[in-house]
């Protein structure tokens, strides 16, 4: 009997919630919206990290490319019989990859040619071989699903031009459309064969963007690293740790927006958490003189304030992340998910992929609600500990 | 039933202000009895009801009820002792003004967490015993200050307490009310409660439902 839940102590708690409504409800809403904020921050920051990681994970050990002018020009197919003959290197595959500008949607595809016959340094791309006939009867290409929308936007529904160097067009027939493990990595894809992107971009056949490079034993990257220097020191020798750093950095030069964020976030909620524990009302005071008055002991007190400042905390702290998971995941979190994607205005949308972080939003929870909690129950525990006397009179 | 021995009570303002409020205060009160504290204000009556109820502590001295020593009991004790043996009527009713008149009644009850019924039952016992059951889900603000005063005596007597203590209970109402209170008086001293009321109001000197007047002049019993 004794240890069943107290209804009329809750009752009371939310009564009291009621009785100072526009008060309770300005913190009920600041509340909100500073979980909203922060948990919206952690959603966008852990789903682009979660895109990173695929997108890091999926680049080639080592890249070669030739600089002109300190500019990245074509390769020499040739290159790759010389790397292949270095000791310890596994694999290598020439790379025809660019952009596309498309100028009636604004955007810029990634274009990849393949060669359907050849292994493919990348498993996302060997399935779509194995799955679509990139050189069928008609010219044809697969593309992402971000490509895909704004093609059917633009009234491309069944093939698409093509505008080549010299002015005339190609047109390349769609063949399928894919969607990968990560959208960052497969959203602004545009797939079609080497010779179609050769036709498209007007590369010569002995010649391709870059060469990758596999490798058995990762401790001896830096090694082969060296050697294809030596071998052609016109050459860039990029290996996944180099693209692992400048990615990270953008990165964290992001973060520290969102960092800014965070701390006026939690700097406003210790504002209103300060000035919760520096003290109640003097109508606050004498309602616990009173309810000592009429036999409350301390802990029915500090009990009940704690429903109260539960209830308040909680409820906004459910509502902050129902509607950050709302924003970040059916809205798209727009403005917050452009500061991450700057350069988004010319790429294709992509919605971010849904991780759910427990860790993060336990982080937000101890950060606010028992925080809220103390910062209730301690200047009422020193009220209730006064002689109810001296707190009515 | 009541007794307070050598009581002393000095409030401190600061270091160097101390007020005496209690001197030497000797009393004792019998069970059933209606006893006034007459006196001035600042005399020192309410702070005797104070230390009755075990709102506050003497300085010194004792004050036993029932042979149980209350003066020195802790805070949470002080609280059970309260509840279950006092019905303290203030000054200023003490109500919680944006609550309704239920809710300020079964005020005592809630941390006992009774089943439903039973909190209702007492309820409806004590609203209908002091006429204020057709306004219970008035909000106090709303009440008059006589509706106000029923309010409070029946939140001091819902867990039927055996002392019943009025801090100038009339001070608010008009001379209908005022005998109307003490009409509630005499009734509650027919169910045998003990009954300590301070006041200043001529209107309770030499009634017959007083069982005794005492006068309190500057924290001394002078008669």
């Amino acid at each position: 009997m004794k240890n069943r839940i107290n209804l009329y102590l809750l009752e009371y708690a939310i009564n009291s919630i009621l009785r100072q409504k526009s008060k309770n409800f300005f913190i009920f809403f600041i509340f909100v919206f500073l979980v909203f904020l922060l948990s919206s921050v952690f959603l966008v920051t852990n789903s682009l990290r979660y895109e990173l990681d695929i997108t890091l994970d999926s680049l080639p050990q080592i890249t070669v490319q030739k600089l002109k002018a300190g500019k990245s020009i074509d390769v020499d197919t040739d290159m790759l019989d010389a790397i292949l003959d270095i000791d310890g290197v596994s694999d290598a595959n020439t790379r025809l990859w660019g952009y596309y500008y498309f100028a009636n949607a604004g955007v810029n595809f990634s274009i990849v040619g393949l060669n359907q016959y050849e292994n493919q340094y990348k498993k996302s791309f060997q399935n779509i071989v194995e799955k679509f006939d990139l050189d069928g009867n008609k010219t044809s290409m697969v593309v992402g699903c971000g490509v895909k929308k704004i093609l059917d936007k633009n009234y491309y529904k069944k093939y698409f031009n093509f505008i080549k160097p010299d002015g005339t067009l190609k047109r390349v027939y769609l063949g399928g459309v894919f969607c990968g493990d990560s959208e960052l990595e497969s959203n602004d894809v545009v797939v079609v064969s080497d010779d179609t992107f050769r036709d498209i971009f007007d590369i010569a056949s002995n010649k391709a963007t870059d060469i990758v490079v596999k490798v058995s034993n990762t401790k001896e990257i830096p090694t082969i690293v060296s050697k294809i220097k030596l071998l052609y020191p016109d050459c860039r020798v990029i290996t996944t740790d180099d693209f692992k750093i400048s990615y990270q950095n953008i990165f964290d030069y992001k973060s520290g927006v969102f960092l800014g964020i965070f701390v006026i976030a939690i700097f406003t909620f210790f504002m209103i958490v300060y000035e919760k524990a520096s003290g109640l009302s003097s109508e606050e005071k004498r309602e616990i003189g009173i309810l000592k008055a009429v036999g409350w002991r301390v802990d029915d007190v500090l009990k009940e304030r704690f429903y109260e400042s539960f209830i308040i905390s909680f409820f906004a702290y459910i509502t902050g992340v129902g509607l950050s998971f709302y924003f970040v995941y059916i809205l798209h979190a727009p403005l917050l998910q452009n500061i991450f994607v700057g350069y988004s205005q010319l790429k294709t949308t992509f919605a971010l992929p849904f991780v759910f972080d427990f860790m993060t939003l336990s982080l937000i929870f101890f950060l606010s609600v028992p925080v809220y909690i103390g910062a209730t129950l301690i200047p009422a525990w020193r009220v209730a500990t006064l002689e109810a006397d001296e707190v009515i009179r | 039933m009541i007794k307070l021995v050598d009581v002393f009570k000095t409030y401190e303002q600061n270091k160097n202000n101390k007020i005496t409020a209690l001197q030497n205060i000797n009393l004792y009160i019998k069970e059933g009895e209606l006893v006034v504290l007459r006196g001035s204000s600042g005399s020192g009556k309410s702070t005797i009801l104070s230390l009755i109820a075990a709102l506050n502590k003497p300085t010194s001295g004792e004050v036993i009820v029932d042979n149980k020593k209350i003066s020195k009991l802790p805070d949470n004790f002080a609280s059970i002792y309260r509840r279950d043996n006092i019905g303290f009527v203030f000054q200023k009713y003490n109500l919680i003004s944006t609550m309704s008149v239920k809710d300020n009644i079964i005020l005592p009850l809630i941390p006992l967490n009774l089943p439903v019924d039973e909190v209702q039952k007492r309820f409806e016992s004590v609203s209908k015993l002091f006429d204020i059951s057709h306004k219970q889900d008035m909000i106090i603000k709303n009440l008059s200050g006589g509706e106000q005063q029923r309010v409070a005596i029946a939140r001091a007597n819902i867990n039927n307490p055996k002392i019943i203590i009025a801090d100038e209970p009339t001070a608010n109402l008009d001379d209908e009310l005022s005998r109307n209170f003490i009409k509630i008086l005499s009734d509650l001293k027919k169910l045998n409660r003990t009954i300590v009321v301070a006041t200043h109001d001529p209107i309770f000197f030499g009634l017959d439902v007083v069982d005794r007047e005492i006068k309190i002049d500057k924290g001394k019993i002078i008669i």
